[in-house]
């Protein structure tokens, strides 16, 4: 899962961009809540355009992947849409990740995949020459839960192996300025106003161009507006796409839209949509929300606010990573050592050798 | 999936550690889809593989090409590699179920794709 977004440019300036701090005192939650209401069910919401901004890889990645021996075999943790699996295909790369959305996309593209949980990976230990973690440790809320990522990817590695781990910065000076003293935010994801999503130029499957096209026709003919494109988002879930197996109680946050405020019924409509949707069980996972209780609560909040319009926007949680921090998280595994760290795009970056098995 | 990758799974259920490989396949649909050869990639599988797990699991699927042991020169033993590859590589299971031999629990494989989720209490 990649950080960065190809339409940020542009609406670096629009107010639904911008991050907040992360409400760490949500009363109940235990991080596990946390993580499947602020990261997973997010993502699965997300998916289709989330996939759609995701196409190239970055170059550190790319020459990691690249400069492995031929016929090594690797983890692509926390994979999304698969972009890095197909980089090299000298190796055999398997991807997971947490959202069933993502990994379908995968699998239309003919790529290894499997739905699972960074923390509990379904590996046998020391089996694959490599791995990496692309914009993911980050989505984790504990330092203590950061290092279970990093130690579950150290016991399916190799000793020799090598981890190459990405995180976002809190030093960043590009698309986005965060408050250099709030290292754990909510990050807004803006459904497009209209959707265009640009080719996948790896492999793009018939069927993947086929649902892109339904989703091109839906937004032409919803407004302009963020109503507009949540339209599009129910529109899609009736489609026998990736999404029409999702659970979609995602978090839907009611901030003020400002000037593309919209009180139409769309708005509400597709909220509705949402909300009625049904939840298919293709997770095993038992914390799924209810779209319903959550809409409410978020409504309500809205209402506190003194807000009457609203446009959902998805809030992912991130922890932004100072410099040396990764660093610092991996030494505590006191069985790897740091080869390279780097900066690049947003992100800290390291890679990782494990040096023992235990 | 690829059975390649049925190799490389075990049960992850929390206290689930021994006895939980391989993953015991039921309600199988096959399907076989030509990759490319990889000679380097089947060299190292052979230091990876639990071969005797690997055929076990091929006998149940009624596909019987594979040698019952590992040749010992099967790093350069370019029909073992040949079969070797076609199973491990270009057999895919599209759908079916994977049960732990330990605790019973069942992974869902669907469209190609298998289920490792653990539901909370179980992680
Ligand atoms: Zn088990």
């Amino acid at each position: 899962m990649t950080t960065t977004n190809s339409s940020a440019a542009t609406a670096s300036k629009n107010p639904l961009h911008i991050p907040s701090p992360f409400r760490a005192d949500e009363p109940d939650m235990t991080p596990e809540q946390k993580e499947q209401q602020y990261v997973h069910d997010v993502y699965q919401v997300i998916a289709p355009h989330f996939s759609a901004t995701r196409y190239k890889p970055w170059p550190v990645v790319e020459e990691f992947l690249k400069d492995m021996p031929a016929g090594f075999v690797g983890a692509d943790i926390g994979c999304g849409n698969g972009k890095y699996i197909g980089v090299n295909p000298k190796l055999f790369v398997v991807g997971s990740d947490r959202s069933s959305n993502l990994i379908d996309i995968c699998g239309e593209r003919g790529h290894e995949a499997m739905v699972c949980d960074g923390l509990a990976l379904p590996y046998r230990p020391e089996f694959f020459d490599f791995a990496i973690s692309i914009a993911v440790i980050h989505h984790f809320i504990s330092p203590e839960r950061r290092v279970a990522a990093i130690e579950e990817m150290l016991r399916v590695v190799r000793v020799g192996g090598r981890i190459l781990i990405f995180v976002w910065a809190l030093e960043q000076t590009g698309k986005r300025d965060f408050d250099k003293n709030v290292q754990d935010v909510f990050v807004p994801w803006a459904m497009p106003k209209k959707a265009e999503p640009r080719r996948d130029r790896t492999r793009n499957t018939a069927q993947e161009g086929r649902r892109r096209d339904r989703v091109n026709a839906t937004s032409r003919s919803g407004e302009a507006s963020l109503s507009g494109s949540m339209d599009q988002l129910s529109i899609q879930d009736g489609q026998p796409s990736t999404l029409s197996t999702s659970n979609i109680s995602a978090p839907v946050s009611m901030q003020p839209a400002l000037s593309m405020s919209s009180s139409s019924p769309s708005s509400s409509a597709s909220a509705a949509a949402l909300a009625a949707a049904e939840p298919v069980s293709v997770s095993a996972s038992s914390s799924l929300t209810n779209a319903d209780a959550l809409l409410t609560t978020q409504e309500s909040r809205a209402e506190n606010m003194g807000q009457t319009t609203a446009a959902p926007v998805f809030n992912r949680y991130y922890h932004l990573f100072h410099k040396g921090e990764l660093e610092e998280l991996v030494t505590r595994t006191k069985r790897a050592k740091i080869v390279q760290t780097g900066y690049d795009r947003d992100n800290w970056w390291c890679i990782v050798e494990k040096t023992s098995h235990k | 999936m690829r059975l390649i990758t049925h190799n490389m799974l075990q049960c992850h259920v929390k206290g689930c550690n021994a006895n939980n490989f391989p993953l015991e396949l039921q309600e199988v649909v096959l399907e076989q889809e030509e990759a490319e050869l990889n000679e380097d990639f089947l060299r190292n599988m052979l230091g990876k593989l639990e071969y005797e797990a690997l055929v076990a699991t091929c006998l149940k699927l009624d596909i019987n090409d594979l040698p019952a042991t590992l040749p010992a020169d099967a790093a350069y033993n370019d029909e073992f590699l040949q079969i070797l590859h076609r199973v491990i590589l270009e057999t895919h299971i599209k759908s079916g179920k994977m049960i732990c031999p330990n605790c019973q629990h069942i992974y869902n494989v669907r469209d190609g794709i298998p289920n490792m989720l653990l539901a909370e209490h179980e992680v």
